[in-house]
């Protein structure tokens, strides 16, 4: 017996294209928002299987047929009951969806007692997927369709980008958003249809969701996304079926959606940039970032008194000013030495004592003080200045715009306006509490006279 | 500039007797007003007063319960492609996967028609259209990593793009960065300058007097509209805003500041003299200058015209 029967080959290439048509769209459903109503398609087509079973028996393609109209009628009911009811989407998508496949299972259920023949086989394998039973005509309608879902994409891709990232955008420049809609609609319907003889109508909508989700994780351009989304569907899709294959009795549904999960929990944590791990990275930095703007500043104001000298600072002090644990304070300071901006110094009670009692101060081990350096008063000096100026900045003019309002820019110059920046450097001289001495500031350069004098 | 029964030059938007609802509830109601081409024109009013919704209806976006809107004398279908339109940045999901350049070159979609992917040609022109805006070094960036006025600037670009006759701006200065506002003042008076008209949606009381010639002040029904320095009065104003005088009264104490930083931002603004006189005629008494007093709650201008005939702005 070869690696792969025949059959087998067969099914694994109809479920890899399957998976790669369902993440290509699936990523434009997932941009326009109609994932759930994905979901309320796949579960609106099991009335429009038994029906079609009851009518014409088991024929594949019949079959299809009545999924894809009662599962269009089930996504045309919400969209009516969300214009002309007051009740909002998401509870019409449940209600559309629980009606639907309520019916459904009623008819499946009358059809297992009513007939003979492999009935249940037809219909069950519906619900939750199953790939044994297809044969080679059922698997090349499957591709057939796929290819054919790939290519409208494909053919509208740049109408399907406006559509889904400015639909007012498209209205206004007089492309068709409605019928366009419907198009994505119909795409996304057909995707579900020929999905549900492997996936399983429960299942289906995580083929749509799962791979474009995970994509997301990795790339940021559209088309990157769409490829990547219809690789991790092929892989899913071929994974599952093989599985389901060989692994007896597991239906292939469940197996593909543990596989995708698989991917999006990889891509969830991993994911350089949008992962968890490198967000929450990102975070730890920010937040470090932030604390020595605020630590440098606490130096500034411990040094401020005794300025243009830069006074002795006891460590003791600098902790009691630390908002944060000592821990952390002690770690700042620690920083703070490395990076140069602090040298070690000696308290003035610390100078007293070694001066009255050279041998107790000797015992006391190490440094008990801290100095800026010029450079670490440099630092310093202008994150207080930026701290100052926004604080002003908040007291005094917020009203303007709150939205550019951001302390923890490096530069202030760029985000307001020159004239605002200098009267709130010029309120902060005035007072005596512009840090730099009252140096003329680089905002001031190329002023008018009048405003800069 | 067109004159009532002027029919050579066709205002660049007319809207008669527009009325907006939204499930029975006016949002605009009983608008008449022309807006001659080649003008800068702020549209101002409260929240909520209806201003992005006056936008909107001359697009299209939003069905008019009655009444009419013109583009150049035509309907509004007929003449898309001369109009450009900048949405409020919140209209759309910025963490959608497509670079600056991606944004613009949509601007280039209506001219390539079905199906075209845009060429080098688009290429270019989107390129040059973000060098308008200063965001050229941006151009392959995510659009998710662009800080609120770099947003701003993109959409702008993108209406750069379509290069239009008049452009529709819905609050493009809001909450963005000194280097934003500049940048985007600068290309709408060289817009301005080309003879395009504009068309822009503004909230912030302090500068509409540097950087629009002409207002129209809505709250809900059109409370004046003609040049800045005749109907931009605190009697208008106060019928606009409802006697929410503080707001009035900040505008008058930050004018003078904001004046002083406009001659940095490059181009000379129009009506220096109007606008040096400002902070005075804000708080001069009622009755000074022409004030739009509002009678009947209707629109003042178009009640005292004969019934059918539309008044262009003065």
């Amino acid at each position: 017996m070869p690696f792969l029967e025949y059959n087998t080959a067969i099914v694994l290439g109809g479920t890899t294209l399957l998976g790669f048509a369902s993440g290509v769209i699936g990523v434009l459903g997932l941009l326009r928002r109609r994932a759930l109503l994905g979901d309320a398609l796949a579960h609106a087509t099991l009335p429009g299987i038994c029906l079609a079973f009851l009518l014409f028996g088991r024929q594949f393609g019949a079959l299809l047929f009545g999924a894809l109209v009662t599962g269009i009628a089930g996504v045309a009911l919400v969209a009516l009951l969300s214009r002309y009811t007051r009740i909002k989407e998401d509870a019409n998508i449940g209600i559309v969806l629980s009606v639907f496949f309520g019916g459904g299972l009623a008819l499946s259920t009358y059809i297992q007692k009513n007939s003979v023949d492999a009935a249940q086989a037809g219909i069950n394998g519906f619900i939750l997927g199953r790939t044994a039973g297809m044969v080679q005509a059922d698997l090349i309608f499957i591709c057939t369709a796929a290819v054919a879902v790939c290519f409208v994409v494909l053919l509208f891709y740049k109408e399907f980008k406006l559509l889904c990232f400015d639909p007012d955008f498209a209205a206004v420049e007089g492309w068709p958003v409605v019928r366009l809609d419907f198009l994505l609609m119909l795409l996304l319907a057909v995707t579900v249809v020929i999905g549900l003889p492997a996936v399983g109508i429960v299942l289906m909508v995580a083929m749509l969701i799962v791979p474009p989700a995970a994509a997301r994780f990795w790339v940021a351009g559209l088309a990157p996304m769409m490829w990547l989304a219809g690789a991790f569907g092929a892989l899913t899709g071929a994974a599952g079926s093989l599985t389901s294959t060989y692994a007896a009795d597991l239906p292939a549904g469940p197996v593909i959606v543990l596989c995708g999960s698989a991917l999006f929990l990889i891509s969830l944590l991993f994911a350089p940039r949008r992962g968890i791990l490198a967000r929450a990275r990102d975070r730890r930095r920010w937040r470090k970032r932030r604390a020595i703007r605020g630590f440098l500043r606490i130096l500034y104001e411990a040094s401020e008194a005794a300025l243009p000298e830069r006074a002795a600072l006891p460590i003791a002090d600098l902790l009691g000013r630390f908002p944060g644990r000592a821990r952390e304070a002690e770690a700042l300071v620690a920083h703070a030495a490395r990076a140069g901006w602090l040298e070690r110094a000696e308290s003035e009670e610390r100078a007293a004592l070694r001066r009255s009692a050279p041998r107790a101060a000797a015992a006391a081990e190490g440094d008990d003080a801290v100095r800026l350096t010029a450079a670490g008063l440099q630092k310093a000096a202008e994150a207080a200045r930026i701290h100052r100026l926004w604080q002003h900045y908040l007291r005094t003019s917020a009203h303007i715009d709150r939205d550019i309002v951001d302390p923890d820019a490096e530069e202030i110059e760029s985000i307001l306006p020159r004239a605002v920046l200098a009267q709130l450097e010029e309120d902060l001289k005035n007072a005596g509490t512009l840090p730099g001495g009252g140096a003329p500031v680089r905002a001031l350069a190329g002023l008018p006279r009048e405003l800069a004098t | 500039m067109s004159r009532p029964g002027d029919i050579q030059t066709p205002p660049a938007v007319e809207l008669h007797d527009l009325t907006v609802a939204y499930h029975k509830k006016p949002v605009l109601w009983d608008i008449d007003l022309a807006i001659p081409e080649g003008e800068m024109v702020g549209i101002i009013g409260p929240n909520g007063a209806g201003k992005s919704t006056l936008i909107k209806a001359v697009l299209g976006l939003v069905p008019a319960a009655t009444g009419w809107v013109r583009v150049f004398g035509e309907s509004y279908a007929s003449r898309r492609r001369e109009v450009g339109y900048v949405p409020q940045r919140e209209s759309v999901d910025w963490d959608f996967p497509v670079s600056a350049l991606d944004v613009v070159l949509m601007g280039t979609y209506g001219r390539l028609g079905w199906c075209r992917r845009p060429g080098a040609a688009e290429r270019k022109q989107a390129l040059g259209a973000l060098e308008r805006v200063g965001m050229q070094d941006f151009a392959r960036r995510q659009i998710s990593q662009l800080s609120g006025g770099q947003q701003q600037r993109v959409f702008l670009a993108r209406a750069l793009a379509q290069n239009a006759r008049l452009y529709l701006m819905d609050e493009p200065f809001a909450g963005v960065d000194a280097a934003t506002e500049t940048a985007i003042v600068n290309v709408l008076r060289d817009l301005k300058q080309q003879g395009r008209t504009l068309l822009v949606v503004h909230h912030d009381l302090q500068t509409v007097e540097g950087y629009f010639d002409r207002v129209v002040l809505v709250n809900l029904r059109l409370v004046a509209a003609g040049p800045t320095r005749e109907v931009f009065t605190r009697d208008n104003l106060l019928a606009t805003y409802g006697g929410r005088l503080t707001i009035l009264d900040q505008a008058a104490e930050t004018v003078r500041r904001f004046e002083d930083w406009l001659p940095q931002t490059g181009a000379e603004p129009p009506h220096s003299a109007a606008r040096a006189a400002a902070p005075q005629r804000l708080l001069s008494p009622p009755g000074a200058p022409p004030p739009a007093q509002p009678q009947h709650g209707a629109a003042p201008q178009a009640a005292r015209r004969p019934p059918g005939e539309n008044h262009a702005l003065p």
